[in-house]
């Protein structure tokens, strides 16, 4: 009896162990932001209102631009994010808008997106827009105080960021509008501009009106009195399928609405940039504030700091490594049979060498969002991208050391009678072994530094300090990503010097 | 051994060799000889099918080669190059038993017949664990030598087997190999532009000019009768040291 009482005890207590999470799982939500700072802020906030209640949250951060956020939420890789009006209509809705549709009212691009199976909150309260801005004191001199007053000053230099140089609303139709004669303009990363205009080597940049640099550096920015810029408020984007799959977090972080002052957004953003505050403290101090929420700040203490720098080694480090071995495997196990091929047959060998290296010359960036429509977002696309670029150097080197082998060497191994598998295996392939290396050394080597830019698409490792480190000015954190990184490809460089003397005949050296 | 019928190649548009008809005899060595791109060379390779034939069948033991029985075929010819063609990722022994290796001999009976062969070709037994490029040119040469006679082939081909040797170590693997000929009784067939040579090792002479053969028969036949203007040239233009006739 005693026994069956324990039977049936031991599984009402399975069935609970099996059952529960069926009954608790914990709603999960992915939130996005952009690579600059209030988007993180804001990305911050939504993921403390989610996880108010309950939810399993996770911020992909910095992702490289609003291609990336929108691919992405398409893909159901990120739920929600914070986009802003100006953008949705020139970016997200430019082919709606092409094709007829009329987009005049913020109720129209809801009906829009909704289309697109997206939902679009009300405003969060502010409006980032476009401007231009100039130093001060520099403003001051030349007596700039309107877009217009740049007319008179050809040989100002502007730098503008990647994005408002190739906007439908950024820099060529602004030029176009205000007959702006300058010719000396340049792309250059937001943050590196304001240095830029620090030391005069730029006087002109564009900056969002929310930007905390605009107090710090004491820019000036200059009044459109012709009403170019559209107006930029914040909105937040969500996936509609979230509002069944997680109703009481839709309802958490819709809080946000009307919410945020503009004096309110620059002193985030300032709290971040120039009091360099954790992201995720300063929107939960907002939120405590503002709602009279109680959420828990993150320890800044030194020892916590410290902490936090090994954390973040540890674990860029194992991203990282885990993003190059992949990718780098991969690519080996793909491109010495093409270089095999190659080798063999002249018509493969030229078709195989072009198509590889037509691969190389793409840039990495635009590789990068190929790939995200095919693989998302995170860790796998950036392990597609890092494999194509991966196969070249290898399939040359095999191409190459396979076709060097003498043809004396080649002729003896054939008339002492070996098959052609095993002439391969046992006189051409360890022949052409110390070129292989080469080729796969080089691969790894560059896949080490190619990898960084991983971060762009969420895939993290040694990018992501380095981004975050560029975002806020902070040369502490791009050294905690450019150091480990420059270390890897040392010992990358070691590691092969290893193998080389391992598994390379001693009788191909040269020494 | 091999019996060639009507056997002909061309390189584009010249002719290396023209239809020659011959047979070389089991237990003969033959060494063909002429100047440069007089066909002698192209004669060995079509033997073992590096090269193969425009027209004309050869045939090898009774029967005809063709590109699918040439690889068993070629495991029952040894065939020596210039320098020895050695597998420089490969010690010594490891060139010498790598066919049989591929073959699945074991260790045991492997390394007994690679010092047999060491003996054979007096080859020290230390440099059978050096690789190519730590062996004088000589070594290299016997160790190409024990390579073609691993698996005890039925015939040697040798394409100038001392062709890039200097002239003592040339003298002493000469030696070396004539032994290596009697004691082994094997059918031979060797290439060489040196009279000397050609003295040395053949019991029956084939005289190459501009693609076909001019004279063959003993040395001294050649010597004597000249068939014509060209073999007593070629003949007269060399020193004959070590001739007996």
């Amino acid at each position: 009896m005693k026994k069956l009482l324990h039977l049936v005890f031991s599984l009402f207590l399975l069935s609970v162990c099996v059952l529960r999470p069926a009954f608790a799982e914990p709603p999960k939500i992915s939130v996005g932001s952009k690579a600059f700072t209030e988007s993180v802020v804001l990305g911050e906030l939504i993921c403390h209102l989610a996880r108010e209640q309950g939810a399993k949250v996770e911020h992909r951060a910095e992702l490289g631009g609003t291609q990336f956020l929108w691919q992405a939420m398409a893909a159901g890789k990120i739920d929600v994010y914070v986009d802003y009006t100006g953008t949705i209509r020139e970016e997200l809705l430019a082919e709606v808008i092409k094709s007829g549709v009329e987009i005049r009212s913020e109720a129209d691009m809801r009906e829009a997106l909704a289309k697109m199976h997206v939902r679009m909150s009300d405003r969060l309260g502010f409006n980032n827009t476009y401007a231009l801005g100039m130093r001060d004191a520099t403003a001051e001199k030349l007596g700039i105080k309107t877009i217009n007053d740049l007319r008179n000053h050809p040989d100002l230099k502007f730098a503008f960021s990647d994005e408002f140089m190739e906007r439908k609303d950024g820099w060529r139709p602004l030029a176009e509008k205000y007959k702006l004669p300058q010719k000396k303009v340049r792309t250059m990363d937001h943050n590196l501009a304001y240095r830029g205009l620090e030391h005069d080597a730029i006087q002109l940049t564009d900056l969002y009106t929310t930007d905390a640099e605009i107090e710090f550096y004491k820019l000036r920015t200059l009044e459109d009195d012709q009403g170019y810029f559209p107006t930029y408020y914040a909105v937040m984007l969500m996936r509609d399928d979230l509002q069944e799959h997680a109703p009481e977090i839709v309802k958490s972080i819709l809080r946000l609405e009307n919410l945020i002052e503009p004096h309110e957004m620059v002193s985030m953003t300032a709290k971040v940039r120039l009091d360099r505050e954790m992201e995720s403290n300063v929107a939960a101090g907002f939120l405590n504030d503002k709602l009279q929420l109680d959420i828990p700040l993150k320890s800044t203490s030194k020892s916590a700091e410290w902490m936090r720098i090994l954390g973040r080694l540890a674990k860029t480090t194992y991203e990282h490594l885990f993003l190059v071995l992949i990718s780098l495997s991969l690519a080996i196990v793909v491109a010495v049979p093409l270089g095999i091929v190659s080798a063999r047959n002249e018509n493969i060998g030229n078709t195989v060498l072009g198509v590889v290296g037509v691969i190389q010359t793409l840039p990495s960036m635009a590789l990068l969002v190929f790939m995200i429509p095919l693989f998302g977002l995170g860790a796998l696309p950036a392990i597609a991208a890092l494999f194509f670029y991966s196969l070249l150097p290898i399939v040359r080197n095999t191409y190459t050391g396979l076709t060097q082998i003498p043809i004396a060497i080649r002729e003896s191994a054939l008339v002492i009678g070996l098959d052609r598998a095993a002439r391969l295996r046992l006189v051409e392939l360890p022949l052409a072994l110390p070129s292989i290396l080469g080729g796969i050394k080089t691969s790894a080597v560059i896949n080490v530094g190619t990898a960084t830019i991983g971060a762009l698409i969420g895939a993290g490792g040694y990018g992501s300090p380095i981004l975050t480190g560029i975002r806020l000015s902070s040369i502490s954190l791009i050294l905690q990503g450019a150091i480990p990184a420059a270390v890897l490809a040392i010992v990358v460089q070691f590691g092969f010097g290893w193998i080389e003397r391992r598994f390379v005949s001693p009788g191909l050296r040269t020494s | 051994m091999f019996a060639l019928q009507g056997v002909s190649k061309s390189f584009g548009p010249v002719q290396v060799l023209k239809p020659t008809t011959v047979e070389f005899r089991t237990g003969e060595s033959t060494v063909l000889i002429g100047p440069s791109g007089c066909g002698k060379s192209t004669l060995l390779r079509l033997l073992v099918g590096l090269v193969d034939a425009d027209g004309g069948t050869i045939q090898f033991e009774g029967t005809p080669i063709t590109k699918a029985n040439i690889m068993q075929m070629r495991q029952r010819m040894g065939y020596v190059i210039q320098d020895g063609g050695l597998f420089p990722h490969l010690t010594a022994r490891e060139n010498v038993s790598l066919l049989a290796s591929h073959l699945g001999w074991e260790k045991q009976r492997m390394d007994q017949r690679v010092e047999e062969l060491a003996d054979l070709t007096r080859l020290p037994r230390l440099a059978l664990d050096r690789y190519p490029t730590q062996m004088s040119g000589g070594q290299r040469q016997r160790v190409g030598i024990m390579r073609a006679l691993m698996l005890d082939p039925s015939v040697l081909l040798l394409d100038e087997p001392m062709g890039a040797l200097d002239p003592l170590v040339r003298f002493d693997l000469q030696e070396d190999l004539r032994k290596i000929f009697r004691t082994l009784a094997k059918t031979a067939i060797m290439v060489t532009h040196d009279m000397g040579e050609a003295a040395f090792f053949g019991d029956r002479v084939m005289m190459f000019g501009e693609g076909e053969i001019v004279q063959e028969g003993r040395l001294e036949d050649l010597i004597q009768h000249p068939s014509n203007e060209y073999v007593s040239r070629f003949i007269n233009a060399q020193r004959l040291p070590g001739v007996q006739s």
